[in-house]
């Protein structure tokens, strides 16, 4: 390899390495990757100007500071954080420690072995794109590295990549795979996932509006609910401060008796679970495997402590209500309220006295809040003490969180058992890949009220803006609030079909290749009948699928080699192979008179067919005149229509 | 063609047993290059150069290269003519049309180089006079096995100089059975008669050079000088000088046959006599000709 090639090659390897850590900038303490790449641009400038690498001290130095810096910040070294903070600092350390060819191909290795650490972080389409961008790059420099002409070593990288994808996937089906999902690794903090907060005071929630991620996926087996049945149930909140909401979490476990005998929803969801609750449609009747259906009809999955995202199956009945028996100790834990917020504790209580009735209350309840004129809106002004009382009497604007909170207060003062719960209302229906995709401007809050041994569902966001339930956020929001300068109203009509193929994907994403599972791989094993996932049977289906893939891909370059070939040179191999076949000892360099010489053990007609066809070999070959395509067609039919006898034993 | 046939012929009825060799001694003249016969002594290359000179009908000479001998003693020199008051060019042995260098590797390099130099250019250089050599001109060197004592081994550079290197070897049992009883042979080269003369050798070296290679001729010959570049055989491969000379002697070979076109027949039939002398093996020890033979036994036609 010539010292230019090396120099190109040594940039590439550098600019690989700097592509495949970009998407660590936004996983790790800005100044690890900020490093990396000064570590980087270091040993570039050194090659820029052929300059030899730094002394040892120098580097320990620029690697031992980085280092403690990183252990000052994260306080680790292991883990998903520091293990690859660390890592960072590390390659950047090798590379300015690489000199030979060999060092650079090291260097490459560790940047394939950099190049998954984004995973770690996120597993979207979009970090696996970044992957397969990464692997070009560094199979580039791989491919300069091994002294290929520059110009030639696009074309030989995207080759290399393409004849080597087929083994990729099966090496992906069949790998056994740890119980779990991919890339799960522990986190060093819990609760910096998004999604809902473990705590509501009017404002939280409202934040999460105007963002349209997207935070879970739900696929219906048969029949689809309707948008206003989709009250997506992730927590209860069931203690009030005076200004915020949150969950006592009482450990009662109890068993839940369903009112209403409806036939249930199946349905399979995708989600991260929020503050370890997974998302589950009112009312839940029957929790797949992985997830339990517990405390305050809250799901959340066996295995609490993992906070990956998860695939399982739920079944539920779409009702408002469920039936629950409160003992006196419970019911007075649902009543407790502080004392501020006195002129809706007074309404409440004058509500009370006028409805004895528990059922009727609830109504009076409703009809009250709905005659008080408040008005649906994603920007209310801010309230200072006694917020329910400003937002009831005063403001008379809010949204969820607002008219929940209020109505809850309202019937706690009336002397109802009343809760709060928290989790996503609709979705978006996704009409190519049939699932609902639901965002985080989809979460939502509401009420239960316990009347008559039952939660009660009521949404008192519904009692003002119903088209917030029944049409979803996207229009209520385009109604509401035109001039909402975050949202901007329902994007345009290819916009949506944009973003709906969008979801497709990331849907289709999450559910084939992050969620393929111990699980998945079993069930597919199974479809392919090869049994259960055992050493045994991965070996067999790995060599299996090895070949399936790599048979044809031989086949193919086999072929074109042969596609290459000239006329004259099949011409001359199968005339060999014939003449092989029949038993004679050709070696690859005879001479037309050496195969005649050879054949003299052949019949008396072999032999003359064989001279007749030499000759023509030599004339077309080599004779003055040569031979045009049709002469040599004529041969190659003839030669292959040539099948000689075998000859005997030689006596 | 008759008269090329003849001499072949008269040749075989003199050097029994060996019509390999003569045959390539012949077509190596036919190419227009010289040729280097070695072999241990007493096994007939005197006896070749010369019948080969008197068929031909080539004027003929021969030198004993010893130690001793100066360049001179070969290119000739000036000569002082004290009734002229002038020096004259007195030319040497080399000023014929065939000269017979016998055992060439016991001159020292000095002469070798001279010689050697000649037959490149086909000139020699006195006193600032260029006097060219005769046309056709040919040197038949004869040199013994390497390793003999008192010998300079030629370097390959010149080695390169020489088309072919073939031996003799000792004659088959019966050839020399006949050899033995009938007396000495140089009684018998004087019954040769030339049976063409040097304008006709001229003209069939012209025919030779005008034979057809057909480009799938020029890929085998291609294939094969690839082969011997393979570093793990010789210490270098054939230069593309050497893959000319033996197109020229596969052409030669092929006029031989009566042919108008080479075939991979031809190339077989010349590389080894072509190509050894100029290959050393990587390994001492091995040998270039059975090296080369195993080349073609696998290089394909196509």
């Amino acid at each position: 390899m010539l010292a230019d090639e090396l120099r190109l090659a040594s940039f590439a390897v550098l600019a690989a390495l700097a592509l495949v850590a970009l998407p660590l900038f936004l996983h790790l303490p800005g100044w690890v990757p900020l490093v990396f790449a000064l570590l980087l641009a270091w040993r570039a400038t050194l090659v820029w100007q052929r300059r030899p690498l730094p002394r040892r001290l120098w580097l320990m130095l620029g690697l031992l500071l980085p280092v403690a810096a990183l252990w000052l910040n994260l306080r680790t070294l292991v883990g998903r954080e520091g293990g690859v903070a660390f890592l960072l600092l590390l390659v950047g350390g090798k590379a300015l420690e690489t000199a030979s060819l060999r060092d650079w191909r090291v260097l490459l290795a560790l940047g394939f072995f950099l190049a998954a650490t984004p995973l770690l972080f996120d597993q979207s389409p979009l970090s696996a794109l970044w992957l397969l961008l990464s692997l070009f790059a560094l199979t580039w420099a791989m491919v300069l590295l091994s002294g290929e002409d520059a110009r030639l070593s696009p074309a030989v990288t995207a080759r290399a990549l393409l004849l080597s994808f087929p083994l990729m996937v099966v090496l992906f089906v069949v790998m056994p795979r740890l119980p779990g999902p991919l890339w799960s690794m522990p986190t060093e903090q819990q609760g910096a996932t998004t999604g809902l907060a473990d705590s509501m005071s009017p404002g939280a929630i409202g934040k999460m509006i105007p963002s349209r991620e997207p935070v879970f996926t739900a696929e219906f087996r048969g029949s689809q609910p309707r948008v206003s049945q989709l009250y997506w149930r992730v927590m209860v909140f069931d203690q009030f401060d005076g200004t915020r909401w949150t969950a006592a979490n009482l450990a009662l476990p109890r068993g839940v008796a369903l009112s209403g005998e409806a036939q249930p929803l199946r349905y399979d969801v995708v989600a991260e679970p929020f503050q370890g609750y997974l998302p589950m449609l009112e009312q839940g009747v029957e929790a797949g495997e992985g997830v339990v259906l517990g405390y305050q009809q809250k799901l959340r999955r066996v295995d609490a402590a993992n906070i990956a995202r998860l695939r399982y199956s739920v079944q539920s009945v779409a009702s408002s209500q469920y039936r629950d028996a409160l003992d006196e100790r419970e019911q007075a834990f649902y009543l407790q309220l502080p004392a501020d917020n006195p002129r809706t504790i007074q309404a409440g209580q004058a509500l009370a006295g006028r409805h004895p009735q528990p059922a009727a209350r609830l109504q009076a309840l409703q009809l009250w809040l709905a005659e008080q004129g408040l008005r649906y809106t994603l920007s209310p002004p801010t309230l200072a003490d006694n917020v329910v009382d400003g937002f009831l009497f005063d403001s008379r604007q809010g949204f969820c969180e607002h008219f929940s909170s209020a109505f809850t207060v309202l019937a706690r003062a009336a002397g109802l058992p009343a809760r709060v719960v928290v989790g996503f209302q609709g979705g978006e229906f996704n009409t190519q890949g049939r699932f609902w995709q639901i965002r985080s401007s989809d979460a939502h809050a509401w009420s239960e009220v316990w009347v008559d041994g039952s939660w009660r569902r009521v949404d008192a966001t519904a009692l003002v803006a119903p088209q917030r339930v029944d049409a979803g956020i996207d229009n209520t929001l385009g109604e509401v609030a035109p001039r909402m300068p975050l949202v901007g109203g329902r994007p345009p009509g290819w916009a949506q079909w944009v973003g709906q193929q969008w979801q497709l994907a990331n849907f289709s994403w999450q559910r084939w290749v992050v969620g393929y599972d111990a699980a998945s791989q079993q069930n597919l094993f199974q479809k392919l009948g090869l049994g259960e996932v055992s050493a045994a049977n991965v070996v067999k289906a790995l060599l299996g699928g090895m070949a399936l893939v790599l048979l044809p891909l031989a086949a193919y370059v086999l072929h074109g080699r042969r596609g290459r070939r000239s006329m004259a040179q099949r011409v001359w191999q199968v005339l060999g192979q014939r003449l092989r076949g029949a038993g004679l000892p050709i070696t690859p360099g005879d001479t037309a008179a050496e195969l005649q010489a050879h054949a003299a053990r052949l019949a008396e007609a072999d032999q003359q067919a064989l001279a007749a066809l030499l000759q023509q070999w030599q004339r077309l070959q080599y004779g003055p005149q040569g031979g045009d395509a049709a002469a040599w067609r004529h041969l190659w039919r003839q030669v292959r229509a040539f099948r000689p006898a075998k000859v005997g034993r030689k006596r | 063609m008759q008269s090329i046939t003849f001499a072949y012929r008269q040749l075989n009825a003199l050097i029994l047993g060996k019509p390999q060799q003569t045959r390539l001694a012949l077509a190596c003249l036919l190419a227009g290059g010289h040729l280097l016969i070695e072999d241990v002594p007493g096994v007939g290359k005197t006896t070749l150069a010369h019948s080969l000179a008197a068929v031909l009908g080539l004027d003929y000479r021969r030198v004993q290269f010893t130690s001793d001998l100066l360049p001179a003693d070969v290119l000739g020199g000036s000569v002082f003519l004290p009734g002229e008051g002038r020096f004259e060019f007195r030319p040497g042995p080399v000023f014929a049309q065939l000269l017979l260098a016998d055992e060439i590797n016991r001159a020292s390099p000095k002469v070798q180089s001279a010689l050697l130099e000649a037959m490149e250019e086909q000139q020699v250089s006195a006193d600032g006079v260029t006097h060219a050599l005769p046309e056709p001109f040919f040197v038949i060197a004869t040199q013994n096995p390497d390793g003999q004592r008192g010998t300079f081994p030629l370097p390959e550079s010149q080695l390169d100089r020489f088309l072919m290197r073939i031996s003799l070897g000792y004659p088959p049992a019966d050839a020399e059975l006949k050899l033995l009883q009938g007396g000495d042979r140089r009684q018998v080269m004087h019954k040769l008669t030339a049976a063409l003369s040097a304008t006709d050798l001229l003209q069939l070296q012209q025919q030779a050079a005008s034979l057809h290679v057909s480009p799938a001729l020029a890929g085998y010959v291609l294939a094969l000088l690839q082969a011997t570049r393979q570093p793990e055989l010789f210490l270098h491969g054939l230069s593309p000088r050497a893959g000319l000379a033996l197109l020229a002697a596969a052409r030669a070979w092929a006029l031989l046959d009566g042919r108008d076109h080479v075939l991979p027949e031809d190339i077989k039939a010349v590389f080894v006599p072509v190509a050894a002398h100029r290959l050393t093996p990587r390994l001492p020890g091995s040998d270039s000709s059975a090296l080369l033979l195993r080349i073609l036994g696998n290089v394909a036609l196509a």
